[in-house]
C-alpha cells in the first residue's frame, strides 16, 4: 500500500539519521579524553622510576647457529639474530637487557618501555597476526605459551621463521630460566649468565632491604577495569602471589581459597577476605578514578586496606613481566606497602 | 475522578479476585525476598544485628554495629538489593508496556534498540577509555545512546505522521544489527583488558551498586512506574488493533510516542547501571498474563512487582551460589528463566490449544 | 488522554436529522484514486446499505466516513461539523465501526472485549449503565453463553458476534458496519441485520456494507451503489435494485424478482 515515493524518502532518511547518530557519538568520544582527568593518583605519592630497561654494558656478538628447546616440545635452530620480534613486553625486556635492543625490529602493545617506543607495533599479545609479523621479515620470533592464536604461531613457523615458545613466567623462580632460554636462542649465553646473576643479586638486595614486620600483611591483587564492571581478585595462578610473598605479604586470593588466575568476586567476599593492602596495575587504578575512585567501589572502603588507603599501584607492563626489571618492581611494591619504613 | 471511574467500570468478580490475589502475593513475596537478600551475603551478619541496625537507623532503639559490618550492610548490601528491586521493576514494567504497545507477546524493549544502543555507548566508553564524567561515564553514555537509538528507530519508521508496527520492528532489527556491528568494530580495536571489561558489562551485573546509582535510577523508575498505569485502559483497547482503538477514542500515535519514551527511559536507566539483563522484560509479563489474564490494569503493576521479585532473587543467587565468586546476573536470569519459560509455554499450549 | 472536564453525553439526534454527510469525496493514495466522487447522506433512524462490486471502494468509503482517512477532496460532516474538527474521544461517542475482521492481540475474555466498547463513556454520566449495556449487547448478539471464554479461543462466528456486541455497547448514534455478515451462518446473518434494524427503529443511523443484495433488499431503507469509487445510485431499495443497473455495475447479468409472498425484491445472478 505504501507509495514508492514515501518508501524512497524513508530509505534516504534512515542512513542520514544513523550517520548523524554516529557523528554525534564520535564527537562525544573525541572530546572525552581531553576533558577527562588523566592524573594517576597513587596512594602513597612515591615517585616512579622512568619506564626504561637497563641493558648490560656493550652489545654482545651472537654465536649462531644455536639450537634450543621450545616449550612446546620442538627443537628450534636459530641461524641469525639480526631481526628479532619478541611477541610480548616481558620477552622484549629480556632481549633489550641483554644488550640486543638494536636487533629488535617490532614490538607488541605490551612493550611499553622507552627504548622500544620508536618500534612499530605489529600485534597484541592474544591477537597475533601472522602476516603482520612476517611482513617484518624476522629471523627470530619469541613467544610465550599464552601467545595466540595457535594458528598464527603455526603460520609463522610454516613460513620458515624460527619461533621459540617459552613457558609463561608466573613466579620469581622463572626469571633465571627465562633469561637463560632467551640468551641461548640469541646465541649470547655469556651475556645471559651475566644478566641472570645481576638480576638475582638485585632481587636478593631488594628483599634484604625490606623492613622487619611482625605480621605478614594480606595483599589482594585486584584486576580493575572501569567502575561499571565487576572486579576480579587474583588467585594462586594470577602470577602476583610470588611477588607478594617476596615482599613479605600473604596473597589474599589464595588465602580466601580461590583457584585459577582471576575470579569475579562479590563485594562482600572482598570485605570478608579483609586484605590489609590492595595491589593493582596503574592503568586499572586510573580506570576507576585513582585511589579515591577505588574506595568508592562497593566493598573496598570496608576492607582494612580501604580504611588505611593502603593501595599499591605498579605499571601494567612491569608488574607481571618476570624478568630483569623484577627487582625494581619488588622495591616499588615494598616502598608503597611499607610507606613509613621507606621514609 | 479516576477512582470514581474505576469503581463504575469494575469488571465481573471472576478475574478481579484472581488478579488481586496475584498482586498481593507478588508484593508479599517481594518483601520477603528483599528481607532475605538483605540478610544473606558472603560477609556474615547475624539476623539480630541486622534488625538492631535497622531499628537504630529508623530511630526505634537498637544499636549500630561495628564499623565494618555496619558499612557492609548499609553501603554494600542494601544498595544492591534496592537497585535490583528498581532495575527489575523497571524492566518488568517496560516489558509489559512494550508488549502492549506492539500488541505482540514477543516484543521486548530490545526490539526498539534500547539495549544495543546502550551497549554501543558503554562499549565506546570502555574501549576508547573515556572518563568525561568520572565513574559515571559509562552509565551516562549507555543511557544517552540507548535513548538516542530508540528515537532514531522511531523517527526512521515514521511516515506521514504514522508509524506502522511492522516498519518499527524491522527498523529496530536493522538498527540492532548496525549497533552490533559498531560494537564489533570497537571490540576489534580494543585491547585485551577492554575486551574483558566489555564482556563483563554485557553479561549484566549489579556488583557495583551504590546509593548513587540507586538515586540515578530512582527518578526514571518512579516516573515510569507512576505514569504507566494511566495507560492501562488504552493499552487494553489497543489489543483490538490500531483502528478499533482509535474508534474508541484512543489517540494511538500520541500514546505510542509517550509509551515508547517511557519504555526507553525505564530500560535505558536500567541498562546503564546494570548492563544487559535479558529475560525479565520478555518473560515476566508473559508469565503473569498466563496466570491472571491480559488486562493491563493488573499486568503493569504486577509485571513491575514480578520483575523486581525475579531480579532481587536472581541477584541474591548471583552473589551467593558460587560464593565468594560473583555469577553474571544476566546469564543467570536467562539460564534459569529460559527452560522455565519453555515449560510454561508447552503447558499453556496443551491446556489452551495455543494463543492468538 | 484524560479530559479535564467531564465530557457531556451527546443528545440523541431526532429521527430524520441528517447525521452524516459526505459530498464529492475523493481519496488518492499513492497515485491511485480509490474514491472518485462518492456521496452519502445518512439520517437518524434509517439503515443504509453500501453496495458495489469488489474494489468499488465500499470499505475505503467507510474508513473515510469513520474519520480514519482524511479525504483528498470533498468533505465529510458529522452533525454539520467537519469530521476533522472532532478529537478522537469525542468522535468515539458519536460513531462506532465494526471492522471486517476481528483480531485481538491478547486473550481477553469475551465480556471484557465487549466492555471495551464502553471506553469512550468512561468519566461520563453514561458510565453508570456500563454493566447493563454490556449485558444487553451480549444478549442481543447471542454471545452471553461464552462471556467468560477467551476471545482468541472462540470460533470465527462467535468472534464476529462478540465484535458486533462491542460495537453495539459503544451506544453511538451512528453505526458503521463493514460486512458484518461475512463470517456468519444464515441464522446469525439474519440476527445481525435484525439488530441493525432495531437500532434504526430506536433512532440510530446504520450504514452497512453488504455483498448479499437480497439481504440488503430485505433490511435496508436506502441503498447507495458504488462503482469505481463513485456513487452511481442512491435511493430506496426498489429504485436502485433494478436488473439493468445491477447487471451493468456488477458486470454480470442479474435478475430481480419480487418475493412471491412479501414482494421484497430477490436479486439473483442469471444462470443457464
Amino acid at each position: 500500500m505504501l507509495s514508492s515515493s514515501t518508501t524512497r524518502s524513508r530509505a534516504a532518511l534512515g542512513p542520514a539519521l544513523l550517520l548523524l547518530a554516529l557523528g554525534l557519538l564520535l564527537t562525544l568520544t573525541a572530546c572525552g579524553p581531553s576533558t577527562g582527568s588523566t592524573g594517576a593518583a597513587t596512594g602513597t605519592g612515591v615517585t616512579k622510576a622512568p619506564d626504561t630497561v637497563e641493558p648490560l654494558p656493550g652489545e654482545p656478538a651472537p654465536q649462531l647457529p644455536a639450537t634450543v628447546a621450545s616449550a612446546d616440545g620442538r627443537q628450534v635452530t636459530v641461524a641469525s639474530a639480526d631481526r628479532i620480534v619478541p611477541l610480548n613486553g616481558s620477552l622484549a625486556e629480556i632481549v633489550f637487557s641483554l644488550g640486543l635492543g638494536p636487533k629488535v625490529i617490532a614490538r607488541d602493545v605490551s612493550t611499553t618501555f622507552q627504548q622500544a617506543a620508536a618500534l612499530p607495533v605489529i600485534t597484541q599479545a592474544h591477537d597475533v597476526s601472522a602476516e603482520g609479523v612476517l611482513s617484518m621479515h624476522p629471523t627470530l620470533v619469541l613467544a610465550d605459551r599464552s601467545t595466540g592464536p595457535a594458528e598464527a604461531i603455526e603460520q609463522i613457523r610454516a613460513a620458515g621463521v624460527p619461533l621459540i615458545v617459552l613457558d609463561d613466567a608466573k613466579k620469581l623462580g622463572d626469571v633465571g630460566p627465562r633469561i637463560d632460554t632467551v640468551a641461548a636462542a640469541l646465541g649470547v649465553p655469556d651475556a645471559g649468565r651475566q644478566l641472570k646473576e645481576r638480576t638475582e643479586q638485585r632481587i636478593t638486595q631488594a628483599r634484604a632491604a625490606l623492613p622487619a614486620v611482625d605480621r605478614h600483611p594480606k595483599v589482594a591483587f585486584l584486576y580493575l577495569r572501569g567502575s561499571a564492571s565487576v572486579f576480579l581478585l587474583g588467585g594462586p595462578a594470577s602470577g602476583a602471589g610470588s611477588l607478594i610473598e617476596a615482599v613479605g605479604g600473604e596473597d589474599a586470593g589464595t588465602a580466601a581459597g580461590l583457584s585459577g588466575d582471576f575470579t569475579p568476586l562479590t563485594s562482600e567476599a572482598l570485605v570478608k577476605a579483609a586484605p590489609d593492602a590492595i595491589l593493582v596495575m596503574s592503568k586499572g587504578l586510573d580506570s576507576v578514578g585513582g585511589v579515591d575512585g577505588l574506595l568508592k567501589l562497593p566493598g573496598v572502603a570496608q576492607t582494612p586496606a580501604g580504611l588505611d588507603r593502603r593501595v599499591v599501584s605498579i605499571e601494567d607492563g612491569q608488574l607481571l613481566s618476570y624478568g630483569p626489571r623484577t627487582p625494581q618492581v619488588i622495591r616499588e611494591i615494598a616502598e608503597q606497602l611499607y610507606p613509613a619504613a621507606a621514609k | 475522578m479516576t477512582t470514581a471511574v474505576q469503581k463504575k467500570t469494575v469488571p465481573l468478580a471472576r478475574p478481579r479476585s484472581r488478579t488481586t490475589l496475584v498482586v498481593v502475593g507478588l508484593a508479599v513475596a517481594l518483601v520477603l525476598c528483599a528481607l532475605l537478600a538483605a540478610g544473606i551475603g558472603a560477609y556474615r551478619i547475624p539476623l539480630g544485628d541486622i534488625l538492631a541496625s535497622f531499628a537504630h537507623r529508623l530511630g526505634l532503639g537498637g544499636h549500630p554495629l561495628d564499623r565494618v559490618p555496619e558499612s557492609v550492610l548499609w553501603n554494600v548490601r542494601l544498595p544492591r538489593v534496592v537497585l535490583a528491586l528498581l532495575v527489575g521493576g523497571s524492566l518488568g514494567c517496560a516489558g509489559a508496556l512494550m508488549q502492549g504497545v506492539f500488541g505482540n507477546p514477543l516484543a521486548e524493549p530490545a526490539v526498539i534498540g534500547v539495549s544495543s544502543g546502550g551497549a554501543v555507548g558503554a562499549v565506546a566508553c570502555i574501549v576508547l577509555g573515556l572518563d568525561a564524567f568520572g565513574n559515571w561515564t559509562i552509565t551516562a553514555f549507555a543511557f544517552a545512546t540507548g535513548l538516542l537509538t530508540v528515537f532514531a528507530v522511531y523517527a526512521m519508521s515514521r511516515s506521514g505522521g504514522r508509524t506502522e508496527v511492522v516498519t518499527l520492528i524491522l527498523t529496530g532489527v536493522a538498527v540492532n544489527a548496525f549497533c552490533g556491528a559498531l560494537i564489533g568494530l570497537f571490540l576489534f580495536t580494543a585491547d585485551t583488558a577492554a575486551i574483558n571489561q566489555v564482556t563483563f558489562w554485557q553479561l549484566g551485573s549489579l556488583a557495583q551498586a551504590t546509593w548513587g546509582k540507586v538515586l540515578a535510577v530512582l527518578p526514571f523508575a518512579l516516573v515510569g512506574l507512576a505514569l504507566a498505569p494511566r495507560y492501562a485502559r488504552p493499552l487494553d483497547l489497543l489489543a483490538l488493533g490500531e483502528r478499533p482503538a482509535r474508534h474508541l477514542g484512543v489517540d494511538v500515535e500520541r500514546m505510542r510516542l509517550v509509551l515508547i519514551t517511557l519504555v526507553a527511559l525505564l530500560t535505558a536507566a536500567a541498562v546503564a547501571v546494570s548492563g544487559i539483563i535479558s529475560f525479565v522484560g520478555l518473560v515476566v509479563p508473559h508469565l503473569l498474563r498466563m496466570v491472571a489474564g491480559p488486562g493491563h490494569r493488573f499486568l503493569l503493576p504486577a509485571s513491575a512487582l514480578g520483575g523486581a521479585l525475579v531480579l532481587v532473587a536472581a541477584d541474591l543467587a548471583a552473589r551467593t551460589l558460587a560464593e565468594p565468586a560473583e555469577l553474571p546476573l544476566g546469564v543467570l536470569t536467562a539460564l534459569i528463566g529460559s527452560p522455565f519459560f519453555f515449560w510454561l509455554l508447552r503447558r499453556t499450549r496443551t491446556k489452551q490449544g495455543g494463543w492468538a | 488522554m484524560r479530559l479535564r472536564t467531564r465530557p457531556e453525553v451527546p443528545a440523541r439526534p431526532a429521527p430524520g436529522t441528517e447525521l452524516l454527510t459526505a459530498e464529492a469525496v475523493r481519496l488518492t493514495v499513492g497515485g491511485r484514486e480509490l474514491l472518485a466522487g462518492a456521496d452519502v447522506r445518512v439520517t437518524a433512524g434509517e439503515v443504509v446499505a453500501l453496495l458495489g462490486p469488489n474494489g468499488a471502494g465500499k470499505s475505503t468509503l467507510l474508513s473515510v466516513l469513520a474519520g480514519d482517512l482524511p479525504p483528498t477532496a470533498g468533505e465529510v460532516r458529522l452533525l454539520g461539523r467537519p469530521l476533522a474538527g472532532y478529537r478522537p474521544p469525542e468522535l468515539a461517542r458519536h460513531r462506532a465501526l465494526l471492522p471486517q475482521s476481528a483480531a485481538l492481540s491478547f486473550p481477553f475474555p469475551a465480556d471484557e472485549v465487549v466492555r471495551m466498547g464502553r471506553a469512550p463513556w468512561s468519566g461520563t454520566a453514561a458510565a453508570a449503565e456500563d454493566d447493563a449495556v454490556v449485558a444487553e449487547a451480549m444478549a442481543a448478539t447471542e454471545s452471553t453463553a461464552f462471556a467468560g471464554r477467551p476471545f482468541t479461543a472462540l470460533s470465527g462466528g462467535e468472534r464476529a458476534r462478540v465484535a458486533l456486541a462491542r460495537v453495539l455497547a459503544q451506544r453511538t448514534a451512528l453505526l458503521l458496519l463493514d460486512e458484518p455478515t461475512a463470517a456468519l451462518d444464515l441464522r446469525h446473518q439474519e440476527l445481525v441485520l435484525r439488530v441493525a434494524r432495531a437500532r434504526a427503529a430506536a433512532g440510530d443511523a446504520v450504514v452497512v456494507v453488504l455483498h448479499d443484495l437480497t439481504l440488503a433488499a430485505a433490511y435496508a431503507d436506502r441503498v447507495v451503489l458504488l462503482t469505481g469509487g463513485a456513487t452511481v445510485a442512491d435511493g430506496p431499495v426498489a429504485e436502485v435494485l433494478r436488473a439493468p443497473l445491477l447487471s451493468e455495475v456488477y458486470g454480470h447479468p442479474v435478475e430481480v424478482l419480487p418475493h412471491p409472498r412479501t414482494g421484497v425484491p430477490l436479486v439473483l445472478p442469471e444462470r443457464d
